[in-house]
């Protein structure tokens, strides 16, 4: 049985996952502005992601200047499926 | 103004595990709905491979360094072509997305690998036999198709970005195009 992942279970945190699931990598000011949320707050966010080894990062230039690059480990993408499936299953008990 | 994950009514319930994958699908999908593609990519696309099918028939066909010169030349517009797209949807959305690059870098898909694969056979026996206009339709009927694959997966990724967005990563896709203008000089100079 899937089990949900308690560095995930945040909505916020969950939210910056699933985006980042949809591409290679994301600048860090795309990703806040499509999250809209706060640089400090996204930052925090990324940080204890990197921290866990869900995402990497890296420095970048990007139109001349420099930006970060966010994207998903594999080990990331492990965590948000196994994350979502036991969302699913919670769903489907309480169906 | 509070952002969606500051403001306490936008947010999801966090014991409503339907409202929280909701919020997380939305936060995706506003993120592809919002990617795009470089303006002119697909016809640009089609001309290239039109151009280095045209070239590649010619130069197999045609047995000597002119012909050599002109096949590596064809390569290098197709090649130049893909790298500036995709640099430039990089530059414009600000994602890398690699389920794309190996679309228009290999043709990934289906479409555009038998789109590919059935103009340059026909171009080659096309260029052997002299008959230039026939080379040419099918160069132009192979980058059609080849575009036609990259726009299918296009669509195909704005419906569902998650389970396509995986490809060959950019330093993989350039040891190919090496390995690919080294192969095309082995069978040129063994032609």
């Amino acid at each position: 049985m899937a089990q949900l992942d308690p560095l995930i279970h945040a909505p916020a945190r969950l939210q910056v996952v699933t985006t980042l699931s949809a591409v290679s990598e994301a600048e860090f000011a795309t990703l806040r502005a499509v999250l809209e949320v706060s640089d400090s707050v996204l930052s925090k966010h990324v940080s204890a992601l990197a921290e866990a080894g869900y995402v990497h990062s890296r420095k970048g230039v990007r139109a001349g200047r420099r930006t970060t690059w966010i994207g998903l480990t594999n080990a990331g993408r492990e965590a948000l499926r196994e994350h979502v499936a036991a969302l699913r299953q919670l769903i489907d008990k309480v169906d | 103004m509070l952002s969606i994950m500051e403001s306490s009514t936008a947010q999801p319930n966090p014991d409503d595990p339907r409202s929280v994958l909701a919020g997380a699908d939305q936060a995706r999908q506003r993120l592809a709905a919002g990617l795009r593609l470089p303006a002119g990519l697909h016809p640009a696309l089609a001309a290239a491979v039109a151009v280095q099918v045209g070239t590649a028939a010619y130069g197999i066909a045609n047995h000597a360094t002119a012909g050599l010169a002109v096949a590596l030349a064809g390569v290098a517009v197709f090649l130049s072509v893909a790298a500036f797209s995709l640099y430039q949807f990089r530059r414009i959305n600000g994602v890398r997305v690699d389920g794309l690059a190996s679309q228009i870098v290999l043709g990934a898909g289906a479409t555009s690998t038998m789109a590919y694969a059935g103009a340059f056979g026909a171009a080659t026996w096309a260029a052997f036999e002299s008959r230039w206009w026939l080379v040419v339709a099918a160069a132009v009927a192979g980058g059609a198709g080849y575009a036609f694959g990259s726009l299918r997966w296009w669509h195909a990724y704005r419906r569902d970005p998650a389970a396509r967005t995986g490809g060959a990563s950019p330093r993989v896709l350039a040891a190919l195009a090496v390995v690919a203008c080294l192969g095309l000089v082995t069978l040129l100079a063994a032609g």
